[in-house]
């Protein structure tokens, strides 16, 4: 194997059981499982209740369980008529609709957390190691970028696991307390979803990288990132509501640069759309962390 | 010379501050080298700009005859100690040496015999399994002594090796330091220089970023040009003319209280023993006792003597 590969596989092993060894796998893995159990408790709860208030105002005995009216009101013409309009697409529209609920909440609830907990245990994982000095054990023996790769698809691959971890959290979860639940299509459509807000988190991950790698203190890395993530969601929010040229326009060219640009791609089911935004997200992940080694290829460690 | 590490010119700036200020440095292949030199004095920066932690400003460094220090070509081959750099906490020892051996390209083989090699040099094969977070102070520092050792490379850069172990740790790692291979070179950077004086083959004085000499420890030390006599207080005055006669050409120096009398030879080919030989003779002949003989100076002194024109004033005490 080429040098610069193996180092880089090297550095990813590391990564993973030194995250084993530290418990920061054990903690992330908990914050996304317990996150995932707590939300779906909540989404079966509050389903629950407006499906037994539709039933009661539609005269019908209440259900003990979650699911049945949704499942019923899912398959229902008109309501699907009614989604086809609101989407704008009939086609789109239909795919949505094949998705069962609990996994489009699934959907939704990890696009919405991944981001957050990536900034949160990923921002501080380079300047760490510069603070405390331990890089400089590891810069003699192989070179900058490979360690920077190497780090990143260890973090990479932990955020794989913990979604997939979370989904099944949400799934077990959804099985044991709704009424009607079609195990086969919602692990399918759960395991979907949580490959893409892995994408989706990979963007992320390369901001939390690339902060890290320009800022040396591991607390004011995270501040950092948290900071720019939120001014990537100022623009996606600004390039939907500003309609004056040439703000527009400049508003529309900017979102296409940060990961809020690509996410309703990501989410729609045709694999033109969510190819596309599938390879603009890496990109964008692998632009973020570039960014940062540039400055950090010439730091002084 | 065959030179192991080359610095030419190497400037380095923190701001305004000149950490090294033209640096040049030329240390033979497979020697022990010491440098010596007060706090700041660049001895640590200069190691860092070696192995590319640190960037230069300007210069070159000729690492091994290679070029500059390039982690493909240089990996294994050179490494450092670093000063006041923590190890990961929660890796096990033998994990971390591990990981830094596959880093440098050992194969699983040969990475197996050199982790257990350099845990018996450093008398840590009995926390091999142990997380770093739980060995003392001078285990861990002997932790990195071991990884500057992994896999035999041809150049070591040890930053303060010393600081933090017990006398008898530090003891056993200087024997390891004069057991390496020919081949291998070792610069210590220390502020220890009697440890710098007994260990090494040459070493460099370094003030202010510049090199202020740099020499063998024979020549700096004056081992070959020098032995000084300390004798018993209170005794009988000294042959003068008598030593004059057995050692021509040399000159003799006494100290206001005699109580050390220093023989200066200039003739190259003039060995202490020979010298020993006939000035003790002189001197028991005429029943002065000698309580010690020391050959040379010693590096501090000559240290002192040589960058005292460098080094920043003393405030004084208020």
């Amino acid at each position: 194997m080429n040098a610069t590969l193996r180092n880089i596989w090297t550095v990813t092993l590391h990564e993973l059981t030194d995250s084993i060894r530290s418990r920061r796998a054990i903690v992330l893995l908990i914050l996304y499982a317990l996150n995932a159990v707590v939300a779906t408790l909540i989404f079966v709860k509050v389903l629950h209740e407006m499906e037994n208030q539709f039933e009661k105002a539609v005269g019908v005995a209440e259900a003990q369980k979650a699911g049945g009216t949704t499942t019923a009101m899912w398959k229902n013409r008109h309501f699907r008529e009614l989604i086809s309009h609101l989407v704008g697409n009939k086609e789109t529209a239909e795919k949505l609709l094949e998705t069962p609920p609990l996994a489009l909440f699934f959907g939704w609830l990890s696009f919405f957390y991944t981001p957050l907990l990536v900034i949160l245990m990923s921002a501080s994982r380079i300047s760490e190691e510069i603070w405390s000095g331990s890089v400089r054990f590891m810069m003699f023996r192989t070179s900058r970028l490979s360690w920077c790769v190497g780090k990143y698809a260890g973090q990479a691959l932990q955020l794989l696991v913990a979604l997939l971890l979370s989904g099944l959290a949400a799934w077990i979860t959804g099985w044991c307390r709704m009424g009607f639940f079609d195990p086969g299509a919602n692990a399918a459509a759960i395991a979907l979803f949580s490959l893409k807000a892995w994408i989706y988190g990979i963007a992320f991950l390369g901001l939390a990288m690339g902060v890290s790698q320009i800022i040396a203190s591991p607390h004011v890395a995270t501040a950092i990132g948290f900071v720019v993530m939120i001014l990537f969601s100022v623009v996606s929010m600004l390039a939907e509501w500003v309609t004056r040229q040439p703000w527009q326009e400049i508003l529309n060219a900017l979102d296409l640069l940060v990961p809020g640009g690509h996410k309703m791609d990501l989410w729609l089911p045709d694999a033109l759309h969510a190819g596309v935004a599938t390879v603009f997200l890496l990109a964008l992940g692998a632009a973020y962390m570039l960014a940062g080694y540039v400055r950090f290829s010439r730091r002084n460690l | 010379m065959n030179a192991a590490l080359e610095l030419k010119g190497v400037v380095k700036t923190y701001g305004r501050r000149r950490a090294l200020d033209g640096l040049d440095l030329a240390v033979p292949r497979g020697s022990i080298f010491g440098l010596v030199g007060s706090n700041g004095a660049g001895k640590t920066t200069a190691l860092a700009v070696t192995v590319g932690l640190l960037c230069r400003d300007a210069g070159t460094v000729n690492l091994l005859g290679e070029g500059t220090f390039d982690p493909l070509r240089h990996a294994g081959r050179v490494t450092l100690l670093p000063q006041d750099s923590r190890l990961p906490l929660h890796a096990r020892a033998e994990d971390l040496l591990w990981f830094y051996g596959r880093l440098q390209g050992l194969t699983e083989g040969t990475l197996r015999e050199s982790i257990d090699e350099v845990l018996e040099w450093v008398h840590l094969n009995d926390r091999r399994r142990s997380p770093v977070r739980t060995l003392s102070h001078g285990m861990m520092r002997r932790l990195t002594i071991a990884q500057a050792f992994l896999g035999q490379p041809e150049l070591v850069l040890l930053d303060e090796p010393m600081s933090g172990l017990d006398p008898r740790e530090a003891a056993r790692i200087r024997a390891i330091l004069k057991r390496r291979h020919d081949a291998q070179t070792v610069v210590i950077s220390s502020h220890n220089l009697h440890e710098l004086e007994t260990l090494c083959d040459g070493a460099a004085f370094i003030e202010a970023g510049r090199l202020v000499r740099q020499d063998n420890m024979d020549t700096l030390t004056r081992r070959s040009r020098r032995v000084t006599y300390f004798l018993e207080p209170g005794g009988r005055a000294l042959p003068m003319e008598e030593l004059k006669q057995a050692l021509p050409g040399a000159t003799w120096e006494q100290t206001p209280d005699g109580a050390e009398l220093t023989v200066k030879f200039f003739d190259e080919t003039a060995r202490a023993a020979e010298v020993n030989a006939r000035a003790l003779a002189v001197l028991l002949g005429h029943g002065i006792g000698v309580l010690e003989i020391r050959r040379g100076s010693n590096l501090e002194s000559e240290y002192f003597s040589v960058t005292d024109a460098h080094a920043a004033p003393v405030a004084p005490s208020t």
